[in-house]
């Protein structure tokens, strides 16, 4: 139940996913931080661990003497922890690393029924998110859950798949792939900060984090996978199809999340609604819905063969 | 011409460079979006203009000082770069 373990249990399961899913939350962020810090301080310990078969390495090592070397390893190496214990302690304070956990706590059930639920959101009936001891249960438990593997990943692959769509049209150059990154990731913070922007003015009181909106504005990054690639598939038409399908569905996926999060209590039980501020919410949450196909739309229409 | 994140923290330093520019006494007083203007009553609360006009103030009060050394930063970067 604890979202510190939670990525420790999603490693137990042989599966295919489990690489993936250890990848972005644990080894990513710390791997990432380790890496540029204390590069200084682990430079000692990175050339007696990693450079010791190269060419320079044995001179060094008749150069200096045994105790000396092993002295200087051991004094790298205290560097190297004091070093990491300093960046992890300033990386809690900036990004919160034990929270960002919980969005990774995946496995590949969860995953599938998610997706399932993506494209077919009209037989679900529950889309509460389940607490227990006032902490969210981890998605793996909680299909209702916002994650963040999903969106990141799919982030990822239409990228590549914007890449790929190029390609075959003989658009393709290497930068095009970081041109997509950055503006994708550019509309996705306009996204964010719109949300957040609105959020602010019509003073709603709800548990939505920044990274909850992050996670459930990247969901629609999977519909447009969908549409990319049955246009890749199946041309114009398929495009056209599939992603106003798609379409479709995250606009109800969205309302029937965000409703029970931003519209009050009354108005999620399905008590009529009424007065000016409940009004006010509930316009807001069909616009954030509908934001989505508008932002589908724009993001992989210049992708498709016309 | 695609929009990246260059032109998302262009357009987000004018955005911030626009709001700080608005003027308390010249300008915000005479649209009735005062200080003193349009407070709701203890308890109440707040509108959207009332929100509006608190994220005027606040953008205006936390972004005077660092606005002058960013806004001076961009000048001589794209007048080297530019």
């Amino acid at each position: 139940m604890n979202p510190d373990s939670g990525l420790g249990g999603g490693l137990r399961q042989p599966s295919k996913r489990r690489v993936p899913t250890a990848s972005p939350g644990m080894a990513d962020p710390h791997q990432l931080f380790d890496d540029t810090s204390t590069s200084t301080t682990l430079l000692g310990r990175g050339y007696t661990a990693q450079q010791s078969p190269a060419v320079g390495y044995p001179t060094q090592h008749s150069f200096l003497a045994e105790p000396m070397s092993t002295f200087a390893m051991a004094y790298g190496s205290t560097l190297a922890s004091q070093g990491k214990e300093i960046v992890d302690k300033n990386i809690d304070r900036f990004i919160p690393v034990t929270k960002l956990k919980y969005y990774f706590a995946v496995d590949t059930v969860y995953v599938g029924k998610k997706l399932g639920l993506l494209m077919f959101p009209f037989m679900h009936q529950d889309w509460q998110v389940r607490y227990q001891q006032d902490m969210p249960v981890a998605p793996r438990f909680d299909i209702n859950a916002p994650d963040l593997y999903i969106p990141v990943m799919a982030f990822i692959t239409y990228i590549l798949v914007a890449g790929l769509a190029l390609g075959t049209q003989n658009r393709f150059s290497p930068d095009i792939l970081g041109l997509q990154a950055s503006s994708a990731l550019a509309w996705l913070i306009v996204e964010v900060l719109a949300i957040l922007l609105s959020l602010y003015l019509v003073t709603v009181n709800t548990d939505l984090t920044t990274i909850d909106l992050v996670a459930f504005s990247g969901y629609k990054y999977v519909g447009m996978i969908v549409g990319i690639v049955s246009g890749l598939l199946f041309g114009k038409t398929g495009y056209y199809l599939l992603l106003s399908w798609c379409c479709l569905t995250i606009f109800i996926f969205m309302i029937r999340t965000l409703r029970l999060k931003i519209l009050s209590e009354a108005a999620a039980e399905g008590v009529l609604v009424r007065g000016a501020k409940n009004q006010l919410r509930m316009y807001l949450t069909m616009a954030i819905a509908a934001l989505q196909p508008l932002f589908m739309y724009w993001l992989t229409f210049h992708l498709i063969r016309h | 011409m695609a929009f990246t994140l260059y032109s998302l923290l262009q357009a987000a330093l004018l955005v911030v460079n626009a709001i700080a520019v608005l003027h308390e006494d010249r300008f915000l007083r005479n649209v009735g979006w005062g200080t003193d203007q349009g407070i709701g009553g203890f308890g109440e609360e707040p509108g959207i203009k009332g929100q509006l006009m608190n994220l005027i103030r606040s953008v205006r009060t936390v972004m005077r000082v660092p606005l002058i050394a960013v806004n001076s930063i961009t000048i001589v970067l794209l007048l080297l770069f530019g």
